[in-house]
């Protein structure tokens, strides 16, 4: 059975060059939205395969382990409710007369390619195809944030462009200097760039090589995860981009920058023992946290709060990855946590942006009287990205700080003192857009954008809300398997 | 092959890695932008060259493809869109830097030097015919890097990308002996609709802005 894991690469592709051929707006909603229940099939039956087999592949071609699914759910499932919330709007947009037809399947082209893009980088065992994937999904994303062809958009997306090439390059230095490394021992071939032949022999490769192709990867793949210092694309392209797009970069691209270090960070464990990228790794993430925290404080634009509050939460997920043990499976959660709970507060923010014409924060008030499906939305994504219970960015970041106590009690304090300032900068903005009385009328929102918008948020919120409170069963076997990757058990880390 | 020829071949990689890494230095000298692209083609032609000469000295035949789509791609296509951008907006004119070129022919050289510092130890464990070259290829990514960062018109700054893309294929061809055939050929593809896309950017920008100039996109940032 391999067709899932086919049809969750092909179909938005199918779909992105679909809707740049229709010339009906109404075809392109339906499209959009078999797409959206397509993609939230496929990768359900992926994860579910994956839960039974341990691996799924096609061929040659796709190979999905337990961490390439856990991807699939999640670029799978926001990739269906963003596609849902972009129906309703960017279909807003072109009611107000801002965007032509022709625009808006091109839109619908690249966001799919996009999302195809990256299912493409996470189901794939060769490294340099996945960055070749990576590297594709930068490339539409570029197009995505300067669609609006605004001064401030099309500034955005030029440093966005600048510094991911900057960075995209270095990391396929490390690609290159991995494959280097391997090809003495698995020959001038492509099982040199596999990642389960580089688990293998990963005893055998050079250490030294290893090392610095870890610090390639890790600077590269880390501009693409918005890891600070490296981050300074980020909060511009954020609040740029379109809102849909926000979310999806947000949720998914990050994500996915966290994942092909995850993939070196395993070849490197093996090779170097855990200690030498999991202190890097370490290091890098105290700084997001750090600079997050500061930038938290001073923001006086809605998108760009949510902008830096994504740079902390890939900082928390990556500490927990260089933590190591329970830190991995509580990474993990947090990336999936954090990609809902994100995207759910840019589909709110969408909504104000939407209805008010700016992004000012300090205008925006009294939201859950005015706006109520806006404001549910970013109290609720607030809580939980505060790191309040009942979410499970909560559970993450508690097992994160215990997991650091018990292995480097100074990390752990220094991340305790990090994250409480930015709990309560968050908070205290969030409570303040959504209480108190509405300032601004704005104006009101068409019929067909509330009924999309309102289904993804819902969406969003329930699942949030159900893995919330406990890790499903077969999410905690995907999680377990995670963690093996990464070379220890579950039990001798407890 | 006998060991003279390897060690005749050895000097011709070593040769060809050292015009790249020469160009590059011209291209941080050079003020005016068509000179740059002018450059940068012929460090396309010496790239390839000396790709095809890794292919007949290995007998790796695919990279004979890497070398030929090189050529065609980087020193034919590419530096004629950028002459065309160049011309359209009539801004062949001499170029600002945030440094001036000898502090950044300094920095340059100090790059090099960071390169073969970072590569020491890996060094031994290349092929034996190409393996100095990844220092270079890795000086010349870096030089490219810093292109980027002290050129403030985009279309030094597409230069400065496409030179790291050309210290990366040479690490790859090189150092690598090619990477699989499927491999290059996605890269390239990559490099050209980066390439594009940058320029549509280009394009854009200097429809929106009377002059373009990257130190003076300003209007996005910290409040």
């Amino acid at each position: 059975m391999f067709w899932p894991l086919a049809l969750l690469v092909a179909a938005p592709v199918m779909a992105g060059l679909g809707s740049l051929l229709m010339q009906q707006r109404r075809a392109i909603e339906v499209l959009q939205c078999a797409l959206a229940g397509t993609l939230l099939a496929a990768a359900a039956l992926v994860a579910g395969q994956v839960i039974a087999a341990g691996e799924v592949s096609v061929g040659d071609f796709l190979q999905t382990d337990a961490l390439s699914a856990w991807l699939d759910l999640i670029i799978g499932f926001v990739g269906s409710s963003g596609t849902i919330y972009a129906v309703g709007y960017v279909g807003e947009e072109m009611d107000r007369g801002h965007l032509s037809l022709r625009r808006y399947s091109q839109f619908f082209c690249l966001f799919d390619l996009y999302l195809a893009a990256m299912l493409l980088g996470v189901n794939q065992e060769n490294i340099a195809i996945m960055w070749i994937a990576i590297e594709g999904s930068t490339l539409w994303a570029a197009l995505l944030i300067g669609f609006d062809r605004s001064k401030a958009a099309l500034e955005a997306g030029w440093r966005y462009i600048i510094l991911s090439s900057l960075g995209i390059a270095l990391a396929l230095f490390g690609t290159i200097l991995v494959y280097y490394s391997s090809e003495h021992i698995l020959g001038v071939s492509n099982e040199a760039l596999r990642w389960s032949q580089l688990y293998r022999v990963a005893g055998e490769l050079d250490p030294a090589g290893i090392k610095v192709a870890f610090i390639f990867a890790l600077i590269g793949y880390g501009t693409k995860a918005g890891v600070a210092p490296m981050h300074t694309w980020l909060p511009d392209a954020h609040a740029e981009a379109p809102t849909p797009i926000s979310a999806m970069l947000s949720a998914n691209m990050l994500t996915v920058g966290v994942y092909a270090i995850l993939r070196f960070k395993a070849v490197t464990d093996r090779s170097v023992g855990p200690e030498f990228a999991g202190k890097l790794i370490i290091g890098l993430a105290l700084l997001s946290l750090a600079i997050s925290a500061i930038f938290l404080l001073v923001q006086r634009d809605y998108k760009r709060l949510f902008a830096y509050s994504s740079i902390e939460h890939i900082g928390i997920a990556l500490l927990g990855f260089g933590i190591g043990g329970l830190g991995v499976f509580a990474g993990a959660w947090h990336l999936m946590n954090h990609a809902l709970a994100k995207s759910t507060a840019f589909y709110g923010a969408g909504l104000v942006f939407l209805r008010y014409n700016h992004k000012s924060l300090d205008r925006v008030t009294g939201l859950l009287s005015q706006m109520p499906v806006a404001g549910t939305a970013i109290l609720v994504a607030g809580v939980a990205l505060a790191g309040m219970p009942p979410f499970g960015l909560f559970t993450s970041e508690v097992l994160i700080v215990a997991g650091s106590y018990t292995v480097r009690p100074e990390v752990a304090y220094v991340f305790l003192a990090l994250l409480a300032l930015a709990f309560a900068t968050l908070l205290y903005q969030v409570l303040r857009m959504v209480l108190g009385a509405p300032g601004e009328t704005g104006t009101a929102l068409g019929t067909q954008c509330r009924i999309f918008t309102s289904a993804a948020i819902g969406i969003n919120i329930v699942a949030l809300g159900t893995i919330g409170l406990h890790v499903p069963p077969g999410l905690a076997t995907l999680l377990a398997s995670i963690v093996k990757i990464f070379g220890t058990e579950m039990e001798a880390s407890r | 092959m006998s060991l003279s020829s390897i060690d005749i071949g050895t000097q011709m990689v070593n040769l060809g890695s050292v015009l790249l890494l020469i160009t590059c230095f011209s291209i941080v000298g050079l003020r005016r932008l068509s000179s740059c692209v002018h450059v940068f083609a012929l460090q396309s032609v010496f790239l390839g060259l000396t790709a095809a000469l890794v292919a007949f000295l290995t007998g790796i035949h695919h990279i004979y493809i890497a070398a030929l789509l090189t050529i065609v791609v980087k020193a034919v296509v590419i530096p004629r869109i950028l002459m065309k951008v160049i011309r359209r907006k009539d801004v062949d004119r001499e170029l600002e830097m945030n440094v001036n070129v000898p502090t950044g022919l300094l920095i340059c050289g100090a790059l090099v030097i960071l390169a073969f510092f970072i590569t020491q130890p890996i060094i031994p464990l290349g092929f034996l015919l190409t393996r100095d070259s990844l220092s270079i290829a890795l000086a010349i990514i870096l030089v490219g890097f810093f292109m980027m960062i002290a050129r403030k018109e985009p279309v030094t700054q597409v230069i400065g990308f496409l030179v790291m893309e050309n210290g990366l294929f040479l690490a790859a061809t090189a150092a690598a002996y090619g990477m699989p055939l499927i491999v290059e050929l996605g890269v390239f593809f990559d490099v050209l609709v980066g390439a594009l896309i940058i320029g549509i950017y280009t394009h854009q920008l200097q429809d929106t802005l009377d002059n373009v100039d990257t130190s003076k996109l300003t209007t996005v940032k910290e409040k």
